[in-house]
């Protein structure tokens, strides 16, 4: 790997090392970084606190301790740390004159065509589509007049039908309280306040309630191959809810997991799909529900999962994976989660019946396996969880 | 390998404590104290998060002051509540006293009356203590922008008092098992640190340390077994705590090496899942070929 003596010896050629640091910033905000003025001054605080510098190795420790904000970025600091300097010393190198060192991260020309292929993924093809639909038996034909061919006017139902379905799902008791009516909870602070003005002779009583509260929702969305004729209303439904609701995890899955609630948290529907096509790599693969279910209870459900979440999983249950594993984490859902719900985009047509492997072995876990194919079984849903 | 009076400071401020750390984890306390920038420090559960706060506070010889989040935390349980029993009482006693409203008011809403809850007790305290903030993924939103506030200002209005100024700023320490995605601007306020398992040297330091009598032979293979345990499927990975209290558990019974029998008795002190438990029961020849293989290569 890079020999870190040469990182000193570099910053000794350059001007100073502050200017180093504040050009190093600079390349990590082009690699999505966010780093402000009071990220790039804690790096600049952190050197001086260290000056002396001797070791190259506290340098990069220092660096990423002030700049490296989430766990991704950690992740990927090392890298890109010795990256930078390999460039810098390239450059200096190559024309020891002066000039800062910005040159254009090599990896960067490659990403507008990774958000191209996601697009053109979405608007589905109509060549793929039709090579996609051989594969599968005819059941699976008849769900085509659906949200794969949606029209843009109909969008807006159902963003509004997920609207109040999410609205619907999410009005649970709170742990918190607010002031009641009838006579529930004493509440002292109020009845306090309320009879000081008579001065402390007790009339009036206060009381509380548990305030409604809004519940966790996690959503889990199948993005295999098999799911994707609905890959537009999938995309567009979880983007909808996610933006109906705040409190809401996403995952997306084909053979292995995703968390995706942060990149679909945008404004902006364009510059979630890019966030998408940057944070998921296996999309339009095969399906391996148990082993990504599996993945989610390890890694989230005992946290995420309590009697006041709703597990949406939205998947045609096609799976080559391992029914098994699939039950064990299905069970461990149902557990701990409140109520889990099964949305299938093919059980909207006609003599469907839930027999994949996978779907028969995660049946008995589901408390409502509903069809979510057009508008019509949406608003069916919604009458569902009422 | 790391060269600086202020690293090496901490760094023998963490052993003398008995905490086995590593470079990043050093440096992370170091700047979090040299920059007074509060701590995130993230990780599975079990790898010794809350555990730099204690050690921190002892090291400072300062006060830990701990605000274990929960669901439905809100500020009345972080910040004070007035003590309305006393209060009433109060006023019961005071009745024949003569005292005028107001004087009565000033009586019962002050200092006395107070519950100091710790961030309160952090901002207050005669010295400036750690404050460790645990779970804070636990707490909802809400909490999460109050918490800022708090952080950002270091002072708490109480209507009836005033505005409580910090005596001393707490160094905080700030921790997260990544239920929910803390928000950008919490994040921007800490230093990040993230503590991953200990790998197999650092899991056997940590024993021999902590488990001080422990039969050489058998720390290896302990470490080795935790090693391959967590690499299978389990619903609860186990953390360092467990290790340790399997170490202590086997190091008491006198046992110097690991036998299939023995372990199939004993994986309830590592692992708290019934169904985890029947998963390494099954798959304990395997595991202990991969254990016995490693330490009988060590042998030679």
């Amino acid at each position: 790997m890079f020999n870190s003596s040469t990182t000193m010896e570099l910053i000794q050629r350059q001007t100073s090392l502050s200017a180093n640091i504040v050009a190093f910033c600079r390349f990590l905000r082009q690699k999505g970084y966010t780093i402000g003025p009071q990220e790039e001054a804690d790096a600049l605080r952190a050197l001086e606190v260290l000056a002396p510098f001797e070791s190259p190795e506290s340098l990069q420790l220092s660096l990423k301790a002030t700049l490296a904000r989430t766990l991704a970025q950690q992740m990927l600091f090392d890298e890109f740390y010795t990256q930078y300097w390999k460039e810098l010393e390239k450059a200096v190198n190559s024309k020891p004159k002066e000039g800062a060192p910005e040159k254009k991260p090599a990896g960067q020309g490659q990403q507008p065509p990774k958000v191209q292929s996601i697009k053109n993924w979405l608007q589905g093809g109509q060549a793929r589509e039709t090579e996609e639909m051989a594969t599968y038996s005819t059941h699976e034909v008849m769900g085509r007049k659906d949200f794969s061919t949606i029209h843009e006017d109909r969008l807006w139902e159902v963003t509004r039908l997920i609207h109040r379905i999410a609205r619907s799902l999410a009005l649970r008791q709170s742990r918190r309280r607010k002031p009641a009516n009838r006579a529930i909870q004493l509440d002292l602070r109020r009845t306090l306040r309320l009879n000081m003005r008579r001065g402390g002779e007790i009339l009036d009583l206060a009381y509380y309630e548990p305030a409604q509260r809004k519940q966790q929702i996690v959503l889990l969305c199948d993005v295999s191959k098999s799911m994707d004729l609905y890959s537009r209303f999938l995309i567009q439904f979880t983007y909808a809810f996610q933006n109906a609701y705040r409190r809401i995890e996403t995952f997306v899955f084909s053979t292995s997991l995703n968390r995706v609630t942060s990149q679909l948290r945008q404004r902006d529907f364009g510059a979630a799909l890019n966030e998408l096509s940057d944070a998921v790599p296996g999309w339009s693969g095969g399906t391996k529900i148990g082993e990504s279910l599996h993945e989610f209870c390890q890694a989230h459900a005992s946290r995420l999962l309590n009697k006041r979440t709703i597990v949406i999983i939205m998947s045609d249950g096609w799976d080559t994976g391992n029914p098994e594993l699939l039950s064990e984490s299905m069970r461990t859902i149902k557990s701990k989660a409140a109520k889990v719900i099964w949305l299938n985009p093919l059980a909207g047509s006609a003599g469907y019946e839930p027999n994949t492997l996978g779907l028969q072995a995660a049946m008995p876990y589901i408390d409502v396996f509903a069809a979510a194919h057009n508008v019509e079984s949406l608003r069916d849903l919604y009458r569902h969880l009422k | 390998m790391i060269q600086n009076e202020g690293l090496d400071r901490i760094q023998k401020m963490l052993r003398e404590q008995g905490y086995i750390s590593e470079p990043s984890i050093v440096m992370s306390i170091f700047l979090a104290m040299q920059l007074h920038k509060p701590l995130l420090i993230e990780g599975p559960a079990g790898v010794g998060k809350t555990e730099i706060a204690k050690v921190m506070a002892a090291a400072l010889q300062t006060d830990l002051i701990r605000l274990q989040c929960y669901e439905g935390l809100d500020a009345t349980h972080a910040l004070y509540e007035w003590n309305y029993q006393q209060q009433l009482l109060h006023l019961k006693m005071a009745e024949d006293s003569g005292k005028t409203l107001e004087e009565k008011e000033r009586d019962i809403f002050s200092e006395k009356f107070l519950l100091k809850r710790p961030l309160l007790q952090a901002i207050t305290h005669h010295q400036a203590p750690v404050l460790l903030i645990d779970e804070i993924d636990r707490a909802d939103e809400e909490f999460e922008s109050f918490l800022l506030e708090v952080l950002s200002d270091w002072q708490i209005s109480i209507p009836e008092i005033g505005t409580v100024r910090a005596t001393h700023i707490p160094q905080v320490i700030v921790t997260s098992n990544r239920v929910r995605e803390l928000s950008e601007a919490l994040r921007r306020r800490c230093l990040y640190l993230w503590i991953e398992y200990p790998d197999f040297d650092k899991e056997l330091h940590i024993v021999r340390s902590k488990v001080p009598g422990i039969d050489e032979r058998l720390a290896e293979q302990l470490c080795h077994f935790m090693q391959e345990v967590r690499k299978m499927r389990l619903e609860k990975i186990p953390g360092i705590a467990e290790t340790l209290d399997w170490a202590m558990a086997l190091s008491a019974l006198h046992i110097e090496h690991l036998e299939k029998e023995l372990v199939e008795s004993t994986l309830g002190i590592i692992l708290k899942d019934w169904q985890d438990i029947r998963q390494a029961q099954d798959s304990l020849s395997e595991l202990f070929e991969k254990v016995g293989a490693i330490s009988k290569l060590d042998n030679l």
